[in-house]
């Protein structure tokens, strides 16, 4: 994002049908009342799961003793990996320069606000009764890698929703006199959210400062809240944790997931609302080269974290391993590292493969595959406990997720689609100002 | 030979079956309480069973204990009041599998509550005595005092009870030493019995840890309660090791509590939030100077 903003862009009639192109598809429409409605229903069957989890606590999932991270903490380290994908694209690419992340950014920024604000909400969950969260702030150690993760979940978002909502604000001007389309309110959210843009040059320069340091601040407070979230399980002694690459293995786990996350949400947005001249061919193709990459890095990682425990297969070790290579988990295990990234990396190298919808099918699996490998790295470590398990009923030997389990992280999952479907319904989802000075650029270049 | 077979194949599976049994010797089974089962035993045995037996054993009659292998049986089932009293009394002080032996943690006495507890929820029960023994009439209120013979390295214990107004020694009655630990009560070498003079000499051993200045507390029991009913001394004598270790929990360190906290750690983590959140602050400040800009603007 370059620091000046020539704003000539202003002026170009370009910038109409730009405007017009993107903001077409916001308000309220009948498949967004459908859509919703769908969400909604199933979301209230979620939450009376959830009320009966209020009224007899944990008892009523499968966790117990020995199994106390099971689900919920493999859904919340889910999120935050998804989440990350916002730093990925718009910091780390875009402050490297790459043109093409531009009309992705947003969603990326999105999909960070989505994930990071119900993975909070998940460690909530995870605590039985809500009010316990007081505990955290009442008693906490700062010791204790549980509070160093609160306190980055909470900066991220924080900074994800600044993230998101800078660079919307010149557009929320430019939108506010083309919105007749909409409903009342929505032009008067815009009128207040819009602090009084006006498109001049001290404010672009303010603005664009303001985002440039966000942009750079997001960087270390992702490293931080993975990184941190990976020392939850990494800082114990228990074999499929006691590991020193938890930080990086989860980093890249998380670029593999969040932009897995990105290409679905781009392939239904750019389907839905036909925004096809933005949401380019072009931008897939280089969605699956971004996909190859970060699983490439993330397949490394795996490796390392596998092979070198298994090639010295100390007793504690060997159990743990032994239950995902052929044990119990062996399924599982196999599944998601050959189908969620082996066969995605094969695939994406061909161009053939990097198409809009195939891409699509690819990313689903690689998504779906990615929340099972949490699943995989939270629970089985806890089936072995140092000492052994003896004379306890039988139902806490193994972790079995219940149904109200299930449905309350159905019911996540749903909140996420909400906050994403309510942000890209109501807000323009591409840079609406980037774009129409990225095609003034152009067009002027081309006149010279 | 065949015939041999069977028979090593019958014998070996009603072994097996009788594993499951949990035979308790004759002369252990007749073992009877030396004092009648009252409500103020049931009440003090209650309290008892609440603390150290309903988390598996569950309430009696409701049938919820904790779902062990084998599971606890429920203290009004047929299986438990099959058990005579000594019979219990056995199997509390040996336990077995999960059952834990609660040979070193209850005395004898609050064993017998127990019981007289648990038969409450059985109307069938009639109770039989231990008839008095003479001994036990004859060694009622022994007291024991507690000493430390620096010479000989012992500690000494002298044993005496109350005939009238005159006080005796307590010959032949056998006595155990503990030290108490953090968890629990530490033996002392082996019981040994009281000589004429009701003296007993315990050798104890020279590396036991005791505290700043050595002090440790000890304690010793007469075992043979029904002989003398239930009789014990405690007492701080300076026989251990002074040990001057400052507690793992008192230097800053990470497993300290927040007061605690390394202060390298706090400054670390302040020095990274008041960072983080402090560029947050300043990015909020640029938002409002935009509106401000915006305001004038429009003027
Ligand atoms: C850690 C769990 C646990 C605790 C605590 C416990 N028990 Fe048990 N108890 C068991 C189990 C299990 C059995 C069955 C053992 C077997 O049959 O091998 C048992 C067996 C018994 C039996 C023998 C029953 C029979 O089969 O004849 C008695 C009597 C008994 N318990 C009494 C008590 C009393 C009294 C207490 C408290 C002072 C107590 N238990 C505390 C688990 C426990």
């Amino acid at each position: 994002m370059a620091s000046e903003v020539n704003t000539d862009f202003l002026q170009d009639k370009k910038l109409d049908s730009i405007a017009a192109d993107i903001l077409r598809p916001v308000g309220i429409t009948q498949g967004f009342v459908v859509w919703m409605g769908f969400l909604g229903i199933s979301l209230m069957g979620c939450i009376y799961a959830y009320s009966i989890q209020w009224d007899k606590g944990l008892i009523v999932t499968g966790l117990r003793d020995y199994t106390s991270w099971g689900m919920y903490i493999a859904n919340f380290v889910f999120f935050v990996a998804t989440s990350l994908v916002g730093m990925l694209i718009s910091s780390i690419l875009g402050l490297i320069g790459f043109k093409w992340v531009k009309p992705i950014a947003r969603i990326a920024e999105i999909i960070a606000v989505a994930f990071a604000a119900v993975a909070g909400l998940v460690i909530i969950i995870d605590m039985g009764h809500p009010e316990r969260l007081g505990n955290v702030f009442l008693y906490g150690r700062i010791q204790s890698p549980i509070v160093w993760d609160v306190t980055v979940v909470i900066t991220y978002l924080t900074i994800s929703i600044l993230l998101y909502f800078l660079p919307l604000i010149p557009d929320l001007a430019i939108s506010k006199g083309r919105m007749n389309h909409t409903p009342k309110w929505l032009q008067n959210l815009y009128e207040v959210m819009s602090v009084k843009w006006q498109h001049t040059p001290e404010q672009y320069r303010l603005l664009m400062k303001a985002i440039r340091i966000l942009l750079i601040l997001i960087i270390p407070t992702a490293f931080a809240i993975h990184t941190v979230t990976s020392w939850l399980f990494a800082v114990t002694l228990r074999p499929g944790w006691d590991s020193t690459i938890f930080g990086p293995y989860f980093l890249t786990g998380a670029f593999v997931a969040g932009s897995a996350a990105v290409v679905i949400v781009m392939y239904f947005v750019r389907s839905n609302y036909k925004l096809d001249k933005y949401l380019t061919n072009h931008h897939f193709d280089m969605m699956g080269k971004l996909l190859v990459l970060v699983s490439i890095v993330y397949l490394y990682f795996n490796i390392n974290e596998y092979l070198v425990p298994a090639y010295k297969m100390k007793t504690a070790e060997a159990i743990h391993l032994h239950d995902l290579f052929v044990g119990e988990y062996a399924v599982m295990f196999w599944s998601v590292q050959l189908l969620g990234l082996v066969l995605p990396i094969i695939l994406l190298l061909f161009s053939f493969f990097r198409k809009p919808f195939s891409m699509l099918i690819i990313s689903i699996v690689v998504l779906v595959a990615a929340w099972f490998k949490r699943f995989l790295i939270v629970v089985p470590t806890q089936d072995h406990p140092f000492l052994p398990k003896q004379y306890v009923p039988q139902a806490w030997m193994v972790y079995q997720p219940t149904v109200i389990e299930t449905a309350i992280t159905v019911g996540t999952l749903l909140l996420v689609l909400i906050i994403i479907t309510i942000l890209v319904k109501f807000f323009p989802v591409i840079p609406i100002w980037e774009m129409a000075e990225e095609q003034h650029e152009l067009d002027h270049k081309s006149q010279k | 030979m065949k015939r041999y077979f069977i028979l090593l194949i019958i014998v070996r599976f009603s072994l097996q079956l009788s594993a499951q049994e949990w035979v308790v010797a004759p002369a252990d089974a007749a073992l009877k309480s030396p004092f009648a089962f009252t409500d103020s035993t049931r009440k003090a045995g209650e309290a008892i069973y609440v603390a150290n037996c309903k988390s598996c054993h569950g309430d009696p009659g409701k049938n919820n204990a904790i779902q062990l292998v084998p599971i606890p049986p429920d203290a009004a089932s047929v299986k438990m009041q099959a058990n005579t009293d000594g019979a219990m009394h056995y199997k509390l002080i040996q336990g077995r599998g999960p059952m834990p032996s609660f040979k070193n943690t209850l005395s004898s006495t609050d064993l017998w509550r127990v019981i007289s507890f648990m038969r409450g929820y059985n109307p069938k029960y009639v109770q039989e005595v231990a008839l008095p023994t003479i001994a036990g009439a004859a060694a009622q209120n022994v007291s024991i005092k507690l000493d430390w013979n620096k010479a000989s390295g012992q500690v000494e214990a002298s044993l005496t009870s109350l005939k009238g107004q005159v006080s005796q020694p307590v010959a032949g009655a056998e006595v155990k030493l503990f030290a108490k630990r953090y968890f629990g009560n530490l033996p002392v070498d082996e019981a040994r019995k009281s000589d004429a003079a009701g003296k007993v000499a315990f050798n104890f051993p020279k590396d036991l840890p005791g505290d700043s200045i050595g002090n440790v507390q000890l304690i010793v029991k007469l075992t043979d309660e029904v002989a003398y009913g239930e009789a014990s001394a405690e007492a701080t004598l300076a026989v251990g090791v002074p040990t001057n270790r400052p507690a793992l929990t008192a230097p800053r360190a990470m497993w300290g509590v927040l007061a605690k906290a390394p202060i390298w750690l706090i400054f670390a983590y302040l020095l990274a939030v008041l960072t983080a959140w402090g560029f947050i602050a300043y990015v909020i400040s640029q938002i409002k100077a935009i509106y401000r800009a915006g305001s004038k603007e429009q003027l």
